[in-house]
């Protein structure tokens, strides 16, 4: 019922997190799962969110990626029906498809990154997702994972029992080296959850530096709602 | 310009955080709870590091009054700092710093705080209050979405006499777990208060469908074949 990507950037050391799926508020799974310096993870399918502190807390103690993922398969009686991805901060990526998760499903491990997911059109979605996220490799990561998510919705995404279910819910999570989310955008329930997570994003992005400097400076800070209004002018510019 | 409520549960213990503002993703702000240890939630001209820090001081047995004079004597722009913090013993403290935008302030109640800035006036705060004081037996998180909404209906946010929209908002509530119980977001929408409340009502239908799967996925029954049955039983 979902798709997803983790994946850490090569150039900044980033991790980062796509995922769309039909369950509603999915971007809640994704509570814990990265930690800075130290790695992405996921447990899916039928999701162990609990998995996510244990994972990152493994990784953070200096086990490897391939450690880590075996301890939380050995901990977890229903293993077989879990999706289980880890990226460490050694690049390394790491993936589990439980046998008993509903088909199509399984996962596509890359260079830093692992694409995986579960009731889906079939492989063809994973490998689209790949191409997507690395058609431009200096977009960035966010834009990186959006065109992963974009490129699966296009190719087929979630299909069920009675054919196509649509993506009802996305999120998109990015951090850097601090100690909080540089990123962290949700859609919990809408009829084109990736598109309106595309659209979010999109008024979203030019304003984090904005947040950011006005709390270092708030003595100089416009307000907000001037900084709001000066964007929809600059962004009306652009598209005329 | 933001308001929020921060609250324990008394009865149960859970800790929460209802908060909404005209910027986007407020909810991004998921380092501001921490199961058995409290919340701190900061706004206004907030530093994103000030929430973790909080916490972690919390958990080393620090209380929040303590914390509260800590943040001041290592912030030389203390005065534009607001937030509220509280902690497993039901301590609450909020500030409001005077250079925070338009009206604002806060009022602390026994397990609760809430806050704001560039509001219509006080009544705002005073209807996050009385929403929350409404149920005092229901669930946190239809507590939290109650005080939001008493915000929204008493004037919510103003700036330059003109009222503001609230553009995203969020409910977080933690109980004993690292895990949070409910964890619902609006990040960008018109009317965004009303939104979170259908998707707060949407995902409490799921929430046992969700929980079970998730701890008995044997037994688990496809997503699709339960949400028809709940549109049956809709219908």
């Amino acid at each position: 019922m979902t798709f997803s990507i983790i994946a850490r950037c090569p150039r900044n050391g980033q991790f980062g997190i796509g995922i769309a799926s039909y369950s509603i508020a999915i971007g809640r799974y994704c509570d814990g799962a990265v930690r800075a310096n130290t790695g992405v993870t996921l447990t899916l399918g039928n999701p162990l969110p609990r998995n996510n502190y244990l994972a990152i807390k493994l990784l953070a103690q200096g086990r490897t990626a391939g450690q880590a993922l075996n301890e939380l398969i050995a901990n977890d009686a229903d293993n077989a029906f879990r999706q289980i991805a880890l990226v460490d901060r050694e690049n390394t990526a790491v993936a589990h498809t439980g046998a008993n998760l509903r088909k199509w499903a399984g996962h596509r491990v890359g260079n830093g990154y692992v694409i995986f997911g579960d009731t889906l059109a079939g492989q063809s979605v994973l490998d689209a997702m790949a191409a997507g996220f690395e058609k431009a490799p200096d977009a960035g990561l966010d834009e990186q994972l959006l065109a992963a998510l974009e490129a699966g919705r296009n190719a087929g995404g979630i299909v069920g029992g009675k054919g196509r279910l649509p993506e009802r819910s996305a999120a998109m999570v990015l951090w850097g080296n601090r100690t909080y989310n540089e990123v962290d955008l949700r859609v919990d329930l809408h009829e084109r959850a990736i598109e309106e997570l595309r659209r979010i994003y999109v008024d979203y992005k030019p304003s984090i530096a904005y947040y950011e400097q006005r709390a270092r400076s708030p003595r100089n800070a416009i307000p907000a709602m001037e900084f709001a209004d000066m964007l929809k002018k600059q962004q009306a510019k652009e598209t005329t | 310009m933001t308001y929020s409520i921060i609250a324990r549960c008394p009865r149960t213990g859970r800790f929460g955080v209802g908060s909404t503002t005209f910027s986007m993703a407020c909810g991004r702000r998921n380092e501001s709870v921490r199961p058995n240890v409290g919340v701190s939630k900061s706004q206004a001209f907030y530093l994103r590091y000030v929430d973790p820090l909080a916490l972690n001081m919390l958990a080393q047995g620090y209380t929040p009054q303590h914390i509260v004079r800590m943040l001041a004597a290592d912030d030389p722009d203390f005065d534009y700092r607001q937030f509220g913090i509280i902690d497993r013993e039901n301590n609450v403290v909020a500030h409001t710093g005077p250079g925070c935008n338009g009206w604002a302030g806060h009022t602390v109640g026994p397990y609760y705080a809430a806050y704001g800035n560039g509001l219509a006036g006080p009544q705002t705060v005073a209807g996050i209050i009385s929403g929350f004081l409404k149920q005092p037996d229901a669930p946190l998180e239809d507590r939290l979405m109650l005080a939001l909404e008493g915000g929204r209906d008493a004037g919510g946010q103003m700036s330059k006499g003109i009222p503001r929209p609230e553009r995203s908002a969020w409910i977080r509530v933690v109980d004993r777990l690292d895990f949070p119980e409910v964890d619902v977001r609006v990040d960008l929408h018109d009317k965004t208060v009303a939104e979170l409340h259908r998707i707060l009502e949407e995902f409490k239908r799921y929430r046992d469908y969700y929980a079970a799967r998730d701890a008995n996925p044997q037994a688990a029954m496809p997503e699709e074949e339960f949400v028809a049955g709940l549109n049956a039983r809709a219908a």
